[in-house]
């Protein structure tokens, strides 16, 4: 690199971090958003998993049996008895009104069938509107309803002489027994956080290239800004983008930090290697945000076109549907996101800490966006210039 | 002026401001990006990308270390869900594990030597599965299946063992299962990932496109205006609230087609649930988007520029939706962060659709949320007055000084 380059590239530096704190925006898109982002999810998901949600119960029969089986229910972890409904109507209004969302219903005579062999079926219905509620509290009212099925049943083989090997081989021939690779709580927020985070990350970083970029061209201080740079695009974009890399891989290193060490969320692998995902994060977005105002050098519609991309960036991350079970062609878009890239690897280390070598195909894609603004370098220039685009 | 007269002139001002309001809405690109393309577009793009409601095979490796008729039966009905399916076979678990590396697979199940062995003793035999949990879906759906499959081999074998030891028939059911029962799921039968969370999207989708929408609209008047605040004195004469209503009606008027086609020829486009009645939704609509209006009629007045907006309250929609209280259930949101969520009419916009449109709860079931809009609407117009007050204030305080410094050079 010239010498000329270097002196372009820090004039270009100087003048981006006065522009910085001659505006509020810059400040608030930064830290402020960042620091809200973290607070907000650290705290709204702070339970993990969600406990205690409310059911409703209609026990028509009120017996020893039924009120041991409501006892046993309100002892789970997922589900909390909050109101006694008289009826199946009743109970199916108030699921509707949303302050339930399960109620097992206990018939008449439940007892006194289940005394006499006359096997009573237990019901409950789950709201699954609310999915994440539904499935898990229906976990937890199958379990409970199995159990109080099979302490019926050691009752019953025991009282016929059998041994207990024997009863268990009867009660459950075959057991299941399921391991989450990598995670092993099942914890809800682990899913969430580890895309979320990054994903706003990515989203602030694009906003926050289109935005410094075109706000010259609507100010018409583009050609001041190339001209300073030395007529140099390499350094009049590097120069202005630096500052935005060094923010938001701090605040990004900070969200890491927050996730493995604060939350201890599973890391199996280096805290490195996340480190370098969230630095590849912030260029690699930066370089598409590039692209978006290079495409049109008008202020508004790259920041919108930023901002759509970066809010889709979540959905094609991978974690909320798997790609490869959206619609065909799917699978090729998602690659065109950064955070797709980065969301992989996280998969890969952080949670299921495998060797290095299966991750390095994504760094090295994440490295790869970095060839897209040499192709809107003549363009941002050119308009830089002649500044011939419309400021609104 | 007599009374009729002076209803005359202040609806002809409303008017007047009605005609201003769409004509630069209509003459500004971003604007009708915003408020065209925005909600016409998102709902169809969100509903194909989540258009397959469930996982459909995901592929599963298996580790059958008895190769036995037993375990072959059990991982043929592996197969034959409609969840998952037993793409490939390996001899030991490391095996298994790299190809589970390459995300070929993203299970495996795994069958013990003694499996058959253990079945023919009366013993009991574990079959263990491991799960990607990189997403909550691959976890949930695996999981459900490999179960369903184990539990209906074993509740086969039960009664058999019974015979064996003598109990047939009606007391070897008995045993088997004393109490059976049954889980009913209500409102979203399949489980379906884009029947839960489209509804949410799709009011999310039209909050944010409305605000950011108006945001825009604000932030360009005032770049525009000589004296860069929001509302020029001299254009409205008619007074805050004329001009006021004459916009919020404007935005009504561009908004009531966008939520009927979104909330309610969507889901019927898409196949998610609508067993709700459009009139309660459409009655609904009414105070939400009247809340959504003037809400951001309030917030637009602290926008300066035309892309503030979009640069500084992007980010969230995505909080919206977990405000909203859908995906992570709304009782075990904490006191704060509710209290928060309540105060964007988007909140009870959702919960009130999901729970009329998907669940059929008709207005009286809602009533919480139907008021709490209501009084959003009235306290986010009166703070909007305010607002607009101040603004108006600002200008012609500014004009005055103008003025003077006219004179004065």
């Amino acid at each position: 690199m010239s010498n000329n380059t270097v002196t372009a590239f820090k004039n270009t530096l100087s003048r981006e971090l006065k522009r910085m704190v001659s505006r509020p925006i810059y400040f608030i898109s930064t830290f402020v958003i960042m620091t809200f982002c973290y607070v907000f999810f650290l705290t709204f998901f702070n339970e993990g998993q969600p406990n205690k949600m409310p059911i409703g119960i209609v026990d028509l029969d009120n017996s020893s049996i039924s009120r041991q089986f409501v006892r046993n229910l309100e002892a789970t972890q997922q589900a909390k008895i909050v109101m006694r409904l008289n009826s199946h109507k009743e109970a199916r209004e108030e699921m509707q009104r949303g302050n339930i969302y399960a109620f097992v219903e206990i018939k008449r005579n439940f007892a006194n069938d289940a005394i006499t062999n006359r096997r009573p079926t237990l019901t409950f219905y789950i709201n699954d509107a609310y999915l994440i509620a539904g499935s898990l509290i229906s976990k937890d009212i199958t379990y409970m309803s199995a159990a109080t099925s099979i302490g019926m049943q050691q009752k019953v083989l025991r009282a016929k002489g059998m041994d207990e090997s024997r009863i268990k081989g009867i009660i459950q021939p075959i057991a299941l027994d399921t391991h989450l690779i990598g995670n092993p709580w099942a914890n809800y927020g682990t899913y969430l956080l580890n895309v979320i985070l990054p994903g706003m990350l990515q989203l602030m970083v694009l906003l926050m290239t289109a935005f410094p970029i075109g706000v010259e061209y609507k100010q018409r201080t583009s050609r001041e800004w190339v001209e300073n740079a030395n007529h140099s695009m390499f350094a009049a974009l590097t120069g202005k983008l630096l500052p935005y890399t060094v923010i938001f891989t701090f605040l990004g290193v900070i969200g890491n930090i927050l996730l493995y060490k604060y939350m201890h969320y599973p890391l199996n692998s280096s805290i490195g290697w996340m480190f370098l995902a969230t630095l590849l994060l912030v260029i690699s977005s930066q370089a598409v945000g590039v692209i978006f105002i290079g495409i049109t050098p008008v202020l508004r519609d790259g920041v919108t076109f930023a901002g759509i991309f970066g809010t889709l960036g979540i959905t094609f991350a991978g974690s909320t549907f798997p790609i490869e079970q959206m619609p065909m062609g799917s699978r090729i878009i998602s690659e065109l996101f950064p955070i797709h890239h980065y969301f992989n690897i996280y998969v890969d280390q952080a949670l299921n800490g495998i060797a290095i070598h299966y991750s390095l195909i994504s760094y090295v894609f994440m490295l790869a966006f970095l060839i897209l603004p040499f192709f809107v370098f003549n363009r941002l220039k050119n308009a830089a210039i002649s500044q011939n685009y419309p400021t609104k | 002026m007599p009374w009729h007269k002076k209803i005359i002139s202040i609806l002809k001002d409303i008017l007047n401001v009605l005609k201003i309001e769409f004509k630069t809405m209509f003459k500004d690109r971003g604007v009708v990006i915003m408020f065209v393309l925005g909600p016409l577009a998102y709902p169809i793009l969100y509903c194909s990308l989540y258009k397959n409601e469930t996982l459909i095979d995901v592929p599963v490796a298996a580790v059958d270390c008895s190769r036995s008729p037993q375990s072959r039966e059990l991982l043929r009905h592996m197969d034959a869900t409609q969840n998952i399916a037993v793409t490939s076979r390996y001899s030991t678990l490391a095996e298994a594990k790299d190809a589970y590396n390459k995300k070929e697979v993203h299970g495996v199940v795994y069958i013990p030597a003694d499996f058959s062995k253990k079945l023919s003793t009366g013993d009991q035999t574990t079959v263990s599965i491991y799960c990607d949990i990189s997403s909550f879906m691959y976890y949930r759906i695996i999981n459900q299946a490999c179960t369903n499959c184990v539990l209906s081999m074993s509740n086969h074998i039960q009664l058999e063992r019974l015979n064996a030891n003598g109990i047939t028939g009606e007391s070897a059911n008995m045993i088997a299962s004393p109490i059976p029962y049954n889980g009913v799921i209500l409102y979203n039968e399949g489980a379906g990932f884009a029947s839960f969370l489209m509804p949410v999207i799709l009011v999310i989708i039209l909050f944010q496109t409305l605000f950011l929408g108006i945001g825009m609209i604000a932030g360009t008047s005032r770049e525009e205006n000589r004296f860069h605040v929001l509302v020029s004195s001299s254009v409205h004469r008619g007074g805050t609230v004329r001009v006021i209503i004459g916009k919020s009606i404007c935005y009504f008027l561009m908004y009531a087609p966008w939520a009927f086609y979104a909330l309610e020829l969507i889901p019927r486009i898409f196949n998610l649930p609508h067993i709700g009645i459009a009139f309660d939704v459409m009655m609904l609509m009414i105070p939400f988007l009247l809340a959504t209006i003037f809400f951001s009629m309030t917030v637009s007045v602290f926008i300066p520029n035309r892309e503030t907006g979009i640069v500084i309250f992007m980010f969230m929609s995505l909080i919206l939706v977990f405000l909203s209280g859908v995906s992570w259930p709304q009782s075990n949101i904490n006191g704060f962060w509710k209290t928060f969520a309540w105060m964007y009419p988007s909140t009870s916009g959702v919960q009130a659709y999901v729970k009329i449109n998907t669940t059929g709860a008709d207005l009286r079931h809602v009533s919480f949320e139907y008021i709490s809009l209501w009084i959003q609407t009235s306290v986010y117009f009166a703070t909007t007055c305010w607002a607009y007050h101040w603004q108006i204030k600002k200008t012609s305080k500014k004009q005055l000084k103008a003025q003077i410094d006219t004179v004065s050079i």
